[in-house]
């Protein structure tokens, strides 16, 4: 207590955390550091954090860090050596290819796969459900009833069937995957918006003058936002899964592309005797899968807005 | 006390759990010491009809358990040798073959064995007019003329005259073919059922096919007893066999489709034999002790081929060019290894004319040079059509690699067989990996296959390889027509020498390696032979500890 009130220098983290802000932007930065805070309280979830930027690192450093050509391999003298064999840290496959510059160059794929579904299949999924809810009436009913159609298949077998007739590879697998995604989201954004659109500044902005397109893209998307991203982080472990398992039954990526699940598929055959074939691309889905459900989990404690302000 | 009841609730125990064993799967704990029990993925068997069936594993069926006039000498296969035929001779004119049949046999079901019989087994052939009816149609049969043709002019003795004088060597090779096995005239027309002639098929009878499909009317060492698909095929010794008794009492084909659960059976002692090894579990089971394995090279050539229709295919320097870029040596000694050795001519080891030149070898800066030549100094790109199974995924990853060092991108576009064999026969495609198994043991299967092209426009008839490629080859096609009617051996198996040398010198066609046929067995089974052929894979010289 050697200084007063008025004199005290304001320190960042006071700044962040005052509950008066002066500025939209300093409450909007207290917001998201009061996020912060929650979330790197919770080491798990900074664990998950840990592992999707350690993945993202390796896949935009993929070039640097691969020691050897991940699509080259060395038939004759190289094939199926174990893990720690001369220079192959984690062993080479069947066809004599370094397995941990395989999995480096597949982390490539996954972020795509993960990338672009979140991309196409969250705002789709979104729209509809936002669209769906504040419109009601039959709008309503149709959007609800092709979302109903989607989730009545399991999710698996109908991107199998959109695979099967696009044809296999990895573009059209992601094409699938998002596809078979989006009805989840839908519902949830029509649930928010549900209970969001008969609240007053709903009305006060319709009272303005506002658009039903304005009010849903300004004022009623915004609200469904943060449910959206945790649900959407804690899918991506299901769509990793999804895509490894497509590469698995040969839909997805195709050779000599390193795709974990295919890299799983080609291994099964040496699972008596070559362990590490298959099991190296398994760990890898299992980590990556892993951190995008702690991540998801921290991020729902940290943006749940019933745990907000306690 | 308590540990009398610890014990019969322990008994209990094992009694459910043997139960609930038995309910799930109907495993044989130990295979018992009359029965052979071999794992086999014999999902291709379609009927056991000898006049229907051309699936391999049917052929060892047949073969087991059916007789033919002549036979494929195991241990010589340029020759053929007497089975139900005590002599043979065949007319100045080279039209007429006359066999003398063994007196005294009988079919399993005590019938006697007479001339009839093999004359109608050939009619029966004929006139259902399945797969495998071409092998006799070929020489002339139809079903107009089967009856005059191939027919008994006395109980023991049976003609067969064919339309062209072609070499003895190559009709006696087709008749050792399993469509020509013979079956038990007066059982199977017993049963045959009759059907409503129509444009299509004008018979009122269906020669017993529907019968046979699952049913036995044989004379074999064993006899088929029940054949159910995907889940065993059960053999017993039939007792009236002519020849040696066989050993064991019967033999168990059961299901098994991987390799690896082939290989735990084969450890645990639930089969005697495991059919359909990867090279992998072969090395295990080599190297492990109770368990030993052996293996034959089989008539089947795998090869990639080059459409013709892709005028950038086409060029013969390209044509060469893929020919040096495929690693034989390294996939020789890895992805193959136990089950295929490099051969580069179309013909098989074993068959009459075989030759075994193997001129080409990984050479990336010959291949570039030749490339270069053709115009493609930069590389260029072609699609390749990959049925999704081993070891043909990995040769074709293999050749991706050793392309791409020569600049060819390849694009690897998997398939189940059917769709990779439909594009094929359609000719839609640019590079196919595939084999081909002789139908029958003469060098004409091949050759015709290969070399012959009596029409390369697209609603062609004929179907061969080189048709299937679009190679337009009318002096190959006529030199593979002379050797057909060409009676020396001698000479007919030098036209086949020419005929592989220039094949592998300008053909399409990059063939990589003949099939090997392994099997790993317990060391109690005695006398387990594999033979050069599929319908000599023979069960009954066997014996168990």
């Amino acid at each position: 207590m050697t200084t007063g009130f008025e004199t005290a220098p304001v320190s960042r983290r006071d700044w962040l955390l005052s509950d008066r802000p002066t500025s939209r932007m300093q409450a909007r930065l207290g917001r998201a550091y009061m996020i912060w805070l929650r979330f790197s309280a919770n080491r798990l979830a900074l664990a998950g954090l840990g592992l999707i930027l350690a993945l993202i690192l390796v896949a935009i450093f993929a070039d640097v860090l691969a020691p050897f050509d991940p699509v080259q391999g060395d038939l004759r003298n190289a094939r199926l050596l174990p893990p720690g064999t001369g220079s192959y840290l984690l062993g080479t496959d069947d066809q004599g290819r370094d397995i941990l510059s395989r999995l480096i160059h597949g982390s490539r794929l996954t972020l795509a796969v993960v990338g672009l579904v979140a991309v196409i299949a969250a705002p789709l999924g979104l729209l509809v459900g936002t669209v769906a809810g504040y419109a009601g009436g039959w709008v309503d009913a149709v959007l609800m009833r092709i979302t109903d159609i989607f989730l009545a298949f399991p999710k698996l077998v109908l991107a199998l069937a959109f695979v099967a007739a696009l044809g296999p590879g990895i573009e059209n697998a992601i094409l699938a995957i998002a596809i078979t995604s989006w009805p989840p989201y839908a519902r949830m954004a029509r649930a928010e918006t549900l209970g969001v659109r008969h609240s007053d500044y709903i009305a006060a902005v319709r009272l303005m003058g506002a658009s039903p397109f304005r009010i849903v893209l300004r004022h009623v998307m915004p609200m469904c936002l943060s449910s959206l991203i945790v649900r959407v982080t804690l899918d991506m472990a299901g769509i990793i899964l999804t895509a490894a398992g497509l590469g698995f039954l040969g839909l997805g990526a195709q050779p000599p592309s390193p795709e974990w699940g295919a890299m799983i598929a080609s291994g099964r055959r040496f699972i008596l005797d070559q362990w590490w074939v298959a099991t190296m691309p398994g760990i890898a889905i299992l980590l990556v899968s892993l951190g995008f459900n702690l991540l998801g989990d921290g991020l729902r404690d940290a943006l749940d807005p019933r745990e907000a302000g306690r | 006390m308590t540990i009398q009841i610890t014990k019969t609730f322990s008994l209990l125990l094992a009694g459910a759990a043997l139960a609930s064993l038995v309910a799930v799967q109907p495993v044989l704990a130990a295979s018992p010491p009359d029965t052979l029990v071999e794992g086999f993925a014999f999902d291709d068997i379609i009927s056991v009809d000898p006049g229907e069936a051309f699936e391999l594993s049917t052929a060892e069926i047949t073969g087991n358990c059916y007789s033919m006039l002549v036979r494929l000498n195991p241990d010589k296969t340029s020759e053929v040798v007497n089975e139900l035929a005590e002599s043979w001779s065949v007319s100045d004119d080279k039209l007429t073959y006359t066999f003398k049949l063994k007196p005294g046999l009988k079919f399993a079901s005590g019938n006697p064995i007479t001339a009839e019989d093999v004359a109608f087994s050939m009619e029966r052939a004929v006139k259902l007019d399945k797969s495998p009816a071409f092998l006799l149609t070929q020489f002339g049969l139809t079903g107009d003329n089967v009856t005059e043709k191939a027919k008994a002019v006395d109980p023991t003795t049976f003609t067969l005259t064919v339309d062209k004088p072609y070499a003895p060597s190559f009709v006696l090779n087709v008749l050792t073919a399993t469509v020509a096995a013979v079956v038990d005239k007066k059982l199977v027309m017993s049963k045959a059922k009759p059907v409503t002639p129509t444009d299509k098929y004008k018979y009122d009878t269906d020669f017993g096919n529907d019968f046979l499909k699952t049913g036995y009317a044989g004379s074999g060492p064993y006899k088929v007893v029940a054949w159910k698909a995907n889940e065993a095929v059960v053999l017993e010794a039939n007792p009236n066999y002519f020849g040696e008794k066989p050993k064991l009492k019967r033999v168990i084909y059961r299901y098994m489709k991987e390799s690896a659960s082939q290989r735990l059976a084969l450890e645990k002692g639930d089969i005697d034999v495991a059919r359909n090894l990867e090279p992998g579990d072969m090395e295990s089971v080599s190297k492990k002790e109770g368990l030993k394995v052996t293996s034959a090279p089989k008539g089947t050539v795998y090869f990639i081929s080059l459409n013709q229709k892709n005028a950038d295919l086409a060029k013969p320097e390209v044509r060469e060019a893929f020919k040096y870029l495929v690693d034989y040596d390294a996939i020789g000694e890895t992805l193959i290894k136990g089950v295929g050795t490099i051969h580069q001519t179309f013909l098989p080891t074993g068959q009459l004319g075989a030759i075994e030149d193997k001129p080409y070898k990984l050479d990336v800066a010959k291949a570039k040079e030749l490339l270069a030549k053709a115009g493609f100094k930069d590389g260029l790109s072609v699609t390749f059509d990959v049925r999704n199974i081993q070891p043909v995924t990995g040769i074709a990853e293999s050749f991706q690699q050793t392309a791409a060092q020569a600049g060819v991108k390849v694009e690897i576009i998997p398939g189940d067989g059917k769709q990779t064999l439909t594009k094929f026969r359609a000719r839609k495609h640019d590079l196919y990996i595939g084999q081909w198994g002789s139908d029958y043991f003469d060098p004409n299967s091949n050759a015709e296959t290969f070399t012959s092209n009596t029409d390369n426009s697209d609603d062609s008839k004929n179907k061969t390889l080189a048709w299937r490629n679009a190679w337009d080859v009318p002096e190959l096609t006529k030199e593979t027509q002379s050797a057909l009617l060409e009676p020396d051996s001698a000479k007919r198996a030098a036209i086949y020498e020419d005929l592989q040398k220039k094949v592998l010198a300008d053909s399409p066609f990059v063939i990589i390696y003949q099939q090997v046929e392994v099997a790993g067995y317990s060391d109690k089974v005695k006398n387990f032979k594999l033979g050069p052929s599929f319908d000599t894979n023979f069960v009954y010289t066997v014996s168990k500890d």
